[in-house]
């Protein structure tokens, strides 16, 4: 109990120290709101847009288009990079084709996207679909490399099928990676979910951000980038980093990023 | 390592196994396949018309969109453009994430001040910046340029760090145990254990550094690949938002081809844990 609370200090304090800076250079240097806003400005800012209920309407559109483009994306990617990571032959003759693929993930699918499924929903749930499933696919693939041959063969040796092999070696083994890739990829979808509101709709924290551009709206801005920060930072402590930790310690053989 | 030698592993393959690595022997199979393969899937599709047209083209327009644009020098200057702002912006990033990288993985004290910071900015994401960025220096290079730099640090830190944490600690005691001070150390064990993060790194780094350029180019919008893939898509111009996307997929596979594909492979079958025998 008191090591978490050693550990949660640990964790706000830098924060604290960078409120502080904010708090004392912006009075200090005399900087205008339309070039950076007071801690103050903010402030009003997020309670006028969380009482008018424009900001949770934003965050929700956008975390739900998360949600369901990363879930899409982890449903068909683990399989498929399993599979492909089975066969040294396989995973060699597609290589190239998905370092291809790779390059080109969410954001350059941008325009084909629009016009493929319009303006609105559909074309950014598939930027981050598009961002997440690569970043799994190719974590896979080399999550199964990484298994030790020794390990596939025992198994093989003693007897285990092709679904076996699947299920109770390749599956686990490779736990580690597609965590790490899960993790990677919905930093990266986080990222195309933004850059795709500020093309292609009309609601979401991407448009809000871009529509404050507009008018110079500085406090606003700067509260959306919160926003998406402080969502993305309980997505990642409270979900992806407790799964990583979780399968690297029953799976790995090594500690996890942060400790 | 004897790659070349008969495993049992490769000994109970399928024949399915056996037909592929007859096929891959074949020169030039491995290269370009899966783009052969790709490319008869395209034809397929476009001569089945499947896809509505709105979206999708035949590879013989793409071409003939291709030629033109070369001919009228506009791809030939906007590659230009788009390849100079990803220099810049990745040389800076590269200094900078490798530098903040091995500060903050090797020293405690740094890590526990800076990683919650580095986790929040890397939550930020790039493109979050573009609307500030924009009112501080307009529609303009420096915009763009920060962007990049800032997408192509964060994965190298963090990769770094994660490489300096999976190093298995018995090297260190045994480079211990056996007399090595702390700055050899670091020279000898720590630099080149790392070595297949920083290369891991550098191209997540790198990959995304090019995205971030192609989202900034559609947004800010005056010259490069991604303004012109965006303009083609105002003016429902198909062909030349595949010409697009087909010259960064080339480009990529360029950079990938002739300077990280032979940098990993150095790194990582000289100091990684990747075995490669029998699979």
């Amino acid at each position: 109990m008191r090591e978490r609370a050693t550990r949660l200090a640990w964790f706000v304090s830098p924060f604290l120290v960078l409120i502080a800076v904010w708090a004392i250079t912006i009075p200090a240097a005399n900087v205008s709101p339309r070039v950076f806003p007071s801690i103050g400005g903010v402030w009003d800012t997020f309670v006028e847009m969380l009482l008018d209920g424009s900001l949770l309407a934003n965050t929700g559109a956008s975390l739900l288009r998360v949600v369901i483009g990363a879930a899409i994306a982890i449903l068909l990617g683990v399989p498929f990079g399993i599979l492909m990571g089975m066969s040294k032959a396989v995973a060699g003759f597609f290589e190239p084709l998905l370092r291809f693929s790779v390059a080109l993930a969410g954001i350059a699918w941008i325009p084909i996207a629009t016009l493929a499924f319009g303006y609105g929903e559909g074309a950014v749930v598939f930027i981050v679909f598009n961002a997440v499933f690569f970043a799994i696919v190719y974590q896979t693939l080399l999550g199964v490399r990484q298994i030790p041959v020794s390990l596939l063969r025992a198994a093989r040796s003693l007897g285990a099928g092709r679904l076996r092999m699947f299920f109770e070696i390749y599956l686990p083994g490779a736990m580690p990676a597609i965590a790490v890739g899960a993790r990677t990829g919905m930093g990266f979808a986080w990222r195309g979910l933004i850059a795709a509101e500020i093309i292609a709709t009309s609601l979401g924290l991407g448009y809000t951000l871009f529509l404050a551009r507009q008018y110079y709206e500085t406090d606003v801005i700067i509260l959306v980038m919160i926003v998406i920060g402080v969502l993305w930072l309980i997505m990642d402590r409270l979900v992806l980093v407790p799964i990583e930790r979780r399968t690297i310690q029953r799976w790995g053989g090594r500690q996890g990023v942060d400790e | 390592m004897s790659a070349t030698t008969v495993t049992p592993a490769t000994r109970c393959a399928s024949g399915w196994d056996r037909f592929w690595a007859v096929a891959l022997r074949v020169p030039g199979i491995r290269t370009w396949g899966p783009f052969a393969v790709l490319l008869v899937i395209w034809i397929a599709v476009a001569v089945s018309h499947v896809v509505p047209a709105a979206f999708f083209t035949d590879p013989l327009t793409v071409w003939n969109t291709f030629v033109s644009l070369i001919e009228r020098g506009i791809l030939p200057a906007y590659l230009g453009d788009s390849l100079v702002r990803l220099l810049v912006g990745s040389a800076f990033g590269l200094v900078i994430g490798i530098a903040f990288g091995f500060l903050v993985g090797l020293n405690r004290h740094v890590r526990k001040f800076f990683w919650p910071l580095l986790l929040f900015f890397q939550a930020i994401g790039d493109i979050a910046w573009l609307p500030i960025l924009v009112i501080w220096f307009g529609f303009s290079i420096t915009s763009v340029t920060i962007v990049i730099v800032y997408t192509v640090m964060f994965p190298l830190i963090i990769s770094i760090v994660s490489a300096i944490d999976g190093m298995p600690q018995n090297l260190l005691r045994a480079a211990g145990s056996l007399g090595a001070g702390r700055w050899s150390q670091l020279l000898y064990v720590v630099v080149p254990g790392t070595l297949p993060g920083v290369s891991s790194g550098i191209r997540t780094g790198l990959g995304y550094g090019l995205r971030a350029l192609i989202a900034a180019e559609m947004i800010i919008g005056t010259s490069g690949i991604g303004f012109m893939m965006f303009d083609a898509r105002g003016q429902g111009d198909v062909a030349k938002v595949f010409v697009g996307m087909i010259v960064l997929g080339v480009l990529w596979y360029l950079v990938d081809a002739l300077i990280l594909a032979p940098f990993e492979k150095e790194t990582v079958e000289r100091w990684g844990m990747v075995e490669g025998v029998g699979r």
